[in-house]
């Protein structure tokens, strides 16, 4: 109620301040790059991102911000939000009420769901992925660069990092953990209350649904481009079949679960269960250094590969800055920035490069970044990398886990 | 000799109300503008058919989904039950509390200091905190399978994320208790002991000097009190959520989950429930506002 409050108080404060700022000299879709650096000269990116991570908030308003401002003299500006698809949401008002330029949207951080939502409203500038020097470091072919959840990128959002599920044990406890998501399953259900994971729709609990989805799909790829419903219906039925079936071995004997990974993490270091999970590869380390997990704690990834999405950064269709804002997309892509961004102590985001492409020196500046105890190598981990499904099917899998594995019905 | 006095009186108190109106003003502003502008746009997203969109229709198909879940009666009942229970455990606990505090050591700092260390605890804090004492691997059950009486984990009794709620009755009950210890206590300091005095000189034993004089007298604070324990229990969030199970949710969990759901439209549905909540709240404060009067009058007039 708050938020929708607020929305109505910007929305009132743009309706009577803007409709000034209107300056868009240059045709930046024909522009030259040099030309768009030029126009960026002097103006303001308002980045609109989740707020929740103080090391990215860190990251963001001390190096990038000054960095672009040396570099550009562009000045950054973090709006920190709960939940981006607030301003998606305050996009589509904004889309309809006709308001085609002044937004104080420049940037926004974004993937998935979100982003599937902006190109159906049609609420993104672009193509301009392709415009910006850097994006020849970027591996276009992969599947999980060029489709963000299953909808095609089409140049409408610039890579900035990545992510891959992990999972995450203790060698002093398990010194052989199963390699594989069907050896998983059979470990499960030998040692009954020993697993558990986040009840969806938790990030990270969906995540580990859509892996025994993933189990239960003949070809993963299968569902990248158009799949038959039917099929789709097979390999979920079969999903939520095994995790009711799986009930009786998890943790409590699945009359609940935790209510987060970070309650996962807690369950796995006081041994009340023997795995954890993490979409995010540097976890396990990060959780060592921190005290919180003993040394003796290792990640996998399964045989068969583990999802890892990109995280990208777009520009809306009504931003002021939009020259900024391309400079700034670049900016995050080059390789200084992205070293900076995968240093443990900053942040230990993955790159969105394709680290082969960039000079022999910087390669090496990459390989010997300290990676914590833990982590596995960017090799490891690359080779065995699944794409995310559609969101669609995300948030069907979501919904049939609470009806079918949930409630029993 | 009295009535100038009085018209006096009566004049300051009307000046005064008059000025006190003043005063409250700005805050009154911001209560009605921030919380029932915020109440009128959220009744209005959970009557609009298609919110975001421009096809928008007034209907009330948000509460009828809501009313018709079979989620509903389930999440109705658990939160009726933990506000119920944690609310009467709370009163009876108080009573004790308060009427001991009066008759042995009224004027006791350490208790009284002691007593108001739950009111300035956050609900989130001693909800966390008793996460970490009491769940299966926590402190209690690593101090009884050290001295032995249980054996580990695996036999340690189910207190957090339990079907009985206890988690969470018992954080509310222990963060309730010195809430309305306090507001009986006010009432039982200023007129409690003469009237008892009066009972004893007429040799009622302690049970029926409880009976027909104390308890009436706390009664109408005491019953103001518990109504808005009640409301604040059954439209708070963090606890259950924290302390619950994952299914069946209280109303407000559920609420939550629906206005954060990842698809737009499961918005209007949530909101739908939030309303729900806040008019049984409200009910439930506006029961505790006539009990208010009524202990007002009760002490203005304590004949009647």
């Amino acid at each position: 109620m708050k938020q929708t409050l607020q929305l109505v108080l910007l929305l009132l404060l743009i309706s009577l301040t803007c409709q000034v700022t209107n300056s868009q000299a240059i045709d930046l879709q024909k522009a030259s790059w040099q030309e768009i650096v030029q126009a960026a000269d002097g103006q303001t990116v308002d980045w609109y991102m989740w707020g929740g991570f103080p090391a990215v908030n860190t990251y963001v308003n001390n190096y990038v911000a000054t960095q672009l401002k040396a570099k550009y003299n562009i000045t950054l500006r973090q709006v920190p939000v709960k939940d981006i698809a607030e301003v998606v949401s305050k996009l589509v008002v904004e889309k309809q009420a006709g308001k085609t330029s002044g937004g104080n949207v420049d940037l926004m951080w974004i993937n998935g769901e979100n982003f599937r939502t902006c190109k159906r409203h049609d609420l993104l500038f672009g193509p301009f992925a392709d415009k910006l020097p850097n994006q020849r470091f970027v591996d276009w072919g992969k599947p999980s660069v060029y489709n963000d959840f299953g909808t095609p990128v089409d140049g409408m959002e610039s890579p900035w990092g990545s992510a891959q599920m992990v999972m995450i044990y203790d060698t002093a406890r398990t010194p052989e953990p199963p390699k594989s998501m069907a050896q998983l399953i059979d470990w499960i259900r030998q040692h009954p209350g020993r697993f558990a994971y986040p009840a969806p729709p938790d990030f990270t609990g969906s995540v580990f649904v859509r892996h025994v989805f993933y189990h239960h799909s003949e070809d993963v790829n299968l569902w990248q481009g158009e799949y038959e419903q039917k099929q789709f219906e097979k390999a979920a039925s079969d999903t939520y079949n095994l995790l009711t079936e799986l009930k009786p071995a998890l943790w409590r004997q699945g009359t609940t679960y935790p209510q987060s990974p970070v309650r996962m993490n807690t369950l796995f270091a006081d041994g009340e269960i023997d795995f954890s999970f993490s979409y995010h590869q540097a976890e396990a380390s990060r959780n060592i250094q921190d005290g919180l997990f003993p040394p003796t704690v290792r990640s996998f990834v399964f045989n068969e590969g583990t999802i890892s999405n990109t995280h990208f950064v777009a520009i809306p269709y009504n931003a002021s800055d939009k020259a900024a804002a391309m400079v700034a997309a670049n900016f995050l892509l080059s390789a200084e920035a992205q070293m900076e961004k995968a240093k443990p102590n900053v942040w230990g985001d993955f790159p969105a490069l394709d680290i082969s492409r960039l000079p022999m020196n910087q390669q090496q500046q990459f390989i010997d970044l300290p990676r914590g105890p833990a982590t596995l190598s960017n090799q490891e981990l690359q080779a065995h990398q699944l794409p995310e499904p559609p969101s669609d099917i995300l948030i069907q899998l979501e919904k049939g886990w609470e009806q079918h594995v949930l409630k029993g019905r | 000799m009295f009535s100038p006095v009085a018209e006096d009186e009566t004049r300051t108190r009307t000046i005064e109300t008059g000025h006190l109106l003043l005063l409250l003003t700005p805050a009154l502003l911001i209560i009605l503008v921030l919380f029932g502008g915020g109440l009128l746009l959220g009744t209005l997203q959970a009557l609009s058919s298609q919110p975001f969109t421009e096809k928008n229709a007034l209907t009330f198909a948000h509460f009828t989904a809501v009313l018709a879940d079979p989620d509903f009666a389930t999440s109705f009942a658990l939160t009726l039950y933990i506000a119920t229970v944690s609310t009467l455990v709370a009163v009876i606990a108080s009573v004790v509390v308060a009427i001991s505090l009066v008759r042995c050591s009224a004027g006791n700092r350490v208790l009284n200091f002691f007593l108001q260390i739950p009111l300035t605890v956050p609900h989130l804090v001693i909800a966390i905190s008793l996460l970490l004492l009491l769940a299966p691997t926590g402190i209690l059950s690593r101090l009884c399978s050290f001295l032995g009486i249980s054996k580990g984990a695996a036999s340690f009794p189910l207190l957090v994320n339990d079907p009985y709620a206890i988690g969470i009755l018992l954080t509310y009950i222990w963060k309730e208790i010195p809430f309305i210890t306090f507001m009986i206590l006010a009432v039982l300091k200023n007129s409690g002991n003469e009237l008892n005095e009066v009972g004893r000189t007429l040799r009622a034993n302690s049970w029926q000097r409880f009976r027909h004089i104390t308890l009436p007298l706390i009664a109408p604070s005491l019953g103001a009190a518990g109504f808005i324990v009640f409301a604040f229990t059954f439209g708070a969030f963090e606890v259950p959520y924290l302390l619950g199970r994952t299914y069946p949710m209280v109303l407000p969990v559920w609420a939550y989950k629906n206005y954060t759901d990842i698809d737009l439209m499961a918005r209007p549905e949530g909101i739908a429930i939030g309303l729900i909540i806040a008019a049984i709240a409200t009910c439930s404060l506006l029961l505790s506002q006539g009990l208010m009067q009524l202990a007002r009058r009760q002490r203005e007039y304590p004949g009647e």
